[in-house]
């Protein structure tokens, strides 16, 4: 059954009240909203390279509507931003459908169809003073000493526009007070950006939340390693509490601290040592 | 229930960035970059990001004012234009066309630009004529 056939019985079968999925307007893989109303241009749709953060339109629309059932053109990264949320509880699952379609690559899931996250380029410049967008986390810390890795992470941080670009498009940013908006915190109306205070509090906050889906890095426009910082942060939470966000439903180790006083985190410093 | 997702054009510098406005029941929600428009390849800048805030401002003229006797009253469009008129006629003829000068604007396109220099050659008579990129 073609992806189209699936949406329209989702749809027809009232299983849900709008479709989130994707079509051609001017040459532009756009997302848009299929309805019972329109449902004469569901033969537009369309599964492309173009990736939008379907489930933040979601926890949008379900802002509005409380009870309405949304169905969603799942790569793997929706689905794991989707378990996120539920898990979150900014959205219910019982109101969202899934059509799930082939993905890129990331630890999580090592085969994948979608050729947008293949290795990036990195230029000259970036690869001798910064930091290259293909590097993991394991090569990052044997290739280069702690002072080196710091001054490395200081150049690309003070390239940051500080257009919050990566907040915004993050469909696991849902805070409705966002720390980098507090005053003490992040000083309204400077620039250049506090580095790399910035940086690190967003990467604090991305521990058990990223769910590595690679849209903060396309968004933005400094050529940040986003995606690697965050995957490093997580690398930490993976280590220590044995999770990886949005690979299931269980609950973030962050909901359930204080409650569980028995759980004991092992000192970072010996992670870090330890892979060494 | 009605969402939709509108492609648009970022009015804020003359760069030219692609947006896509997420649009829930009438209302713009929130922008978001358009990922595969080739000026900004996915990128914006925060004022982009929030292009929304000022077409939803309260504070958003939505008719054009006149001021009259030291207060700006509310008029038609026809009202502003001939008024206008009738003024930049005024000081053409009192003080010559030189009296007058025209700033056009980056975030309007070419043609309009084009359309804004006749007018400031051809009609009002004078060269005085620049743009904000020179600022």
């Amino acid at each position: 059954m073609t992806i189209i056939n699936q949406v329209e019985q989702l749809i027809t079968q009232n299983k849900v009240d709008i479709f989130l999925g994707y079509k051609a307007l001017d040459g532009h893989l756009i997302p848009h909203g299929f309805t019972r109303d329109n449902l004469d241009e569901l033969k537009d749709l369309q599964i492309g390279e173009n990736r939008y953060s379907l489930e933040k339109i979601a926890t949008h629309l379900t802002e509005k509507h409380p009870d309405i059932k949304i169905g969603i053109i799942a790569r793997d990264c929706n689905q794991r931003a989707l378990n996120l949320l539920y898990t979150w509880n900014q959205l219910n699952p019982d109101q969202i459908e899934t059509v799930n379609v082939n993905c890129c690559p990331s630890p999580i899931k090592p085969h994948g169809d979608c050729s947008y996250l293949e290795p990036k380029h990195s230029g000259a410049f970036k690869k001798e003073h910064g930091i290259d967008f293909n590097m993991d986390t394991n090569t990052l810390l044997e290739d280069y000493d702690n002072s080196e890795r710091f001054s490395r992470w200081m150049y690309e941080f003070s390239k940051c526009i500080k257009c919050y670009g990566c907040r915004n498009i993050c469909p696991v940013c849902f805070c409705t007070e966002c720390s980098l908006e507090h005053p003490s915190l992040v000083e309204p109306g400077t620039l250049p950006v506090e580095i790399p205070i910035f940086h690190l509090v967003r990467a604090t906050h991305m521990a058990g939340r990223c769910i590595d889906c690679g849209l903060c890095e396309d968004a933005c426009p400094s050529h940040i390693p986003l995606r690697l910082l965050y995957r490093e942060v997580n690398e930490i939470v993976s280590t220590v509490f044995n999770y990886s966000p949005g690979g299931g439903i269980e609950k973030s180790p962050f909901t359930i601290i204080g409650d569980k006083v028995e759980l004991k985190p092992k000192p970072m410093d010996d992670q870090i040592q330890g892979k060494k | 229930m009605d969402c939709k997702f509108v492609p648009s054009v970022c009015s804020y510098c003359g760069t030219g960035c692609g947006v896509l406005f997420e649009v829930i029941d009438g209302k713009i929600n929130s922008t978001l970059p358009l990922k595969s428009y080739p000026v900004n390849q996915g990128k914006l800048c925060i004022k982009g990001w929030n292009l929304h805030e000022y077409i939803n401002s309260f504070m958003r003229l939505k008719t054009p004012l006149i001021k009259e006797k030291g207060k700006f009253q509310k008029a038609t469009w026809d009202e502003a234009i001939d008024y206008s008129a009738t003024q930049f006629q005024k000081i053409k003829q009192d003080f010559g066309p030189d009296a007058i000068g025209v700033l056009v604007s980056a975030k309007i396109t070419n043609e309009e630009n084009y359309l804004a220099q006749k007018f400031t050659r051809a009609v009002i008579g004078t060269n005085n004529v620049d743009h904000c990129a020179r600022l």
